[in-house]
């Protein structure tokens, strides 16, 4: 597996997958993944339904064993380990708190199953419930709190323990828009303050890219890209990464050398060095531009020194903030968009225009 | 309609409470028969008996048929669906059947019983009981299984994951929220057994029968007050277990539907 940013290097990461599979009956649901999170980091595995992202989750947890491979936690082998025997705790997608228990004590139960004195549990529950401040609601149960409630019990719940890592299954998805940015905010507030590693899966790209330190991007139960938020925005090295987190055009062509690449119409372009580990010279590669990094001008004003296409605005759309062109090339469509901004001409329908970008504003990525 | 229905019984009722000898005529108000009733020794053998194999037969078929429940609805192995289709059996094999297999098996056993380690074991009460068991695992089984359907497996998954063993998991959250479905099927499985006549028979051994059983027995001498008053007994002993296995049901659905209103309506 790729990773841009190399993994980190000391000798206990908080979580390690070597090689880990999941078959389930004869679907592969995890392929051959690698991983390593840091201590104290928030990683996001992010990827759209059914990529093996909770599948992976659940087996940090303990709640699917792998079928191959190894899993470390600090440096423990815990692949074979039941859930009740690993230093984790998950907050569930549905929270999953249990209906006939009170706030306080589903917020106990851990402390209690682990056989904590009672005076000790009574102290890290009130201290958990303070900490997601639900403080007051100790006695209600779960059918009568809000779902930003129920989530903030949730996490109450696994936090009490003091787990080494706290996986979130969807943390955030069963709640609407508004409470969601909200507890977007105070999970990573959260994080900070009780400065544990926390693993979260999700499909929301926005989500990933706001709250966490680094991302794995999967797809098809492979790992297909690490990176912090920024790598994986700026430098993605799959094509299923750039189009996954925000939006690209792709142009097609072949590696020529580190450096260059042989559009399919023929032009060469300038690239970003690229890793010879991750796509050979002489593969085909697509080239992701993304919108608001490609410019506008007329035929011919292009600045020198940079590649060019020509092309006729196909449509013009107006976003507010943004305005948004479909530019018919000879041999395809480019999305590009440009703010809205009294110094800058708006094209119309039918204009010829040529586009430019910098060398440094384009990835290549694997088809 | 209705007097098809509750005619019978409100004349059952009425009669047993008749002072005349022949059953079907008024003679006056007399509550003597109920105390006959409960001065005849093999009547009070009769209910002894009813009432010990009900609660024996109750509390291991309960057991069973939530076991078999968790292991229908909660894990995959191989033969499921055939375990599955089989613990339906009893609920329609016709109970003359049921009882004619359970003969023959326990006859068959015996004998090989005593063939191989020379013990003589004879029908009685044991039989009854393990007869009892056999049919009312299946009707537990179901009611339970319903229950246990309705509730979030990940409940368990969270016990889990929060150092619960298998067995605290079970005794702290899975227990409490499936116990209406297992009182249910208890409640169900008590008024079977009581009730159950068919199967009792055949399988019963001397001295040791059941009161529908006995009751049956009596009926072929003729119809008698007593056998009116033993009635109307069993009829109220039936009325009081299913309004409370409906009052459980009804109790749980309820609240149900408030968790449903409470977390709907935020």
């Amino acid at each position: 597996m790729t990773e841009r940013s190399g993994s980190p290097s000391n000798s206990h990461a908080a979580v390690s997958l070597r090689g880990i599979s999941k078959i389930f009956d004869d679907v592969t649901a995890v392929d051959n993944v690698d991983l390593d999170i840091a201590d104290g980091e928030f990683f996001a595995l992010l990827g759209p339904s059914g990529c093996g992202k909770t599948t992976t989750l659940r087996m940090i947890a303990g709640l699917e064993i792998p079928s191959a491979g190894s899993l470390q936690i600090f440096g423990e082998e815990v692949g074979p380990l039941p859930p009740n025997k690993r230093p984790v705790n998950t907050v569930f997608q549905n929270y999953a708190l249990f209906p006939h228990m009170s706030v306080e004590d589903n917020v106990a139960f851990g402390l209690r199953m682990r056989k904590v004195d009672k005076a000790e549990t009574a102290r890290r529950v009130a201290e958990a419930i303070s900490l997601v401040r639900m403080g007051g609601m100790e006695a209600r149960r779960p059918a009568q709190l809000s779902g930003g409630q129920q989530q903030r019990v949730a996490l109450a719940r696994a936090l009490v323990n003091r787990p080494k890592v706290l996986l979130l299954d969807e943390p955030l998805a069963a709640l609407d828009l508004k409470l969601r940015q909200e507890m977007q905010f105070e999970l990573k507030q959260l994080q900070r303050e009780v400065g544990i590693t926390f693993v979260f899966v999700t499909h929301d790209q926005e989500e990933a890219l706001a709250l966490s330190d680094r991302i794995g991007v999967m797809d098809g139960g492979r790992l297909l890209q690490v990176g912090t938020p920024e790598e994986m925005y700026d430098a993605p090295v799959d094509r299923f990464v750039a189009d996954f987190i925000g939006r690209s055009n792709f142009l097609h062509g072949t590696l020529e050398n580190s450096t260059t690449v042989c559009l399919s119409n023929g032009d060469r372009i300038n690239v970003p060095v690229v890793d010879s580990d991750v796509i050979a010279v002489g593969d085909a590669v697509q080239v992701s531009l993304r919108p608001e990094r490609v410019m506008v001008c007329d035929p011919h004003e292009v600045p020198e020194g940079h590649a060019r296409l020509q092309g006729r605005v196909a449509t013009v759309t107006f976003l507010g903030n943004s305005i948004v062109y479909h530019v018919q090339l000879d041999w395809m469509t480019v999305v590009v968009e440009t703010d809205h901004r009294p110094d800058l001409r708006r094209r119309a329908v039918d204009d010829d225009v040529a586009l430019w970008w910098r060398d440094d504003a384009i990835a290549v990525v694997r088809p | 309609m209705l007097i098809f229905l509750y005619a019978p019984i409100i004349l059952l009722v009425v009669y047993s409470f008749s002072a005349s000898r022949i059953p079907g005529q008024w003679g006056g108000f007399t509550s003597e028969w109920y105390v006959k009733l409960f001065e005849d020794p093999r009547i009070q053998r009769t209910i002894g008996v009813s009432i010990r194999v009900a609660l024996v037969s109750t509390v291991i078929s309960t057991m069973l048929g939530t076991m078999s429940a968790l292991a229908l609805e909660r894990f995959k192995f191989r033969g499921k669906r055939v375990f599955d289709a089989l613990l339906y059996l009893p609920i329609i094999i016709p109970d003359v059947t049921m009882a004619v297999m359970m003969l023959m098996f326990f006859t068959q056993a015996f004998d090989l019983l005593n063939l191989v380690f020379g013990i003589g074991l004879s029908k009685g009460f044991a039989t009854i009981v393990v007869s009892h068991i056999a049919f009312n695992i299946a009707y537990v089984s179901v009611v339970v299984r319903a229950r246990v359907a309705g509730m979030d497996a990940t409940l368990e998954q969270a016990a889990s994951d929060l150092y619960a063993s298998r067995w605290q998991a079970f005794r702290y959250v899975t227990l409490p929220l499936i116990a209406p479905g297992v009182l249910g099927g208890a409640l169900l499985a008590i008024t079977l057994s009581l009730d159950d006549v068919v199967v009792t028979q055949f399988v019963a051994g001397p001295g040791s029968t059941t009161l529908p059983v006995y009751v049956f027995s009596l009926i072929r001498k003729g119809v008698t007050p007593t056998i009116n008053a033993v009635s109307v007994i069993m009829l109220v002993a039936s009325l009081i277990l299913v309004a409370g296995s409906v009052g459980l049901q009804r109790a749980s659905a309820a609240r149900g539907r408030q968790q449903l209103r409470t977390t709907g309506g935020k």
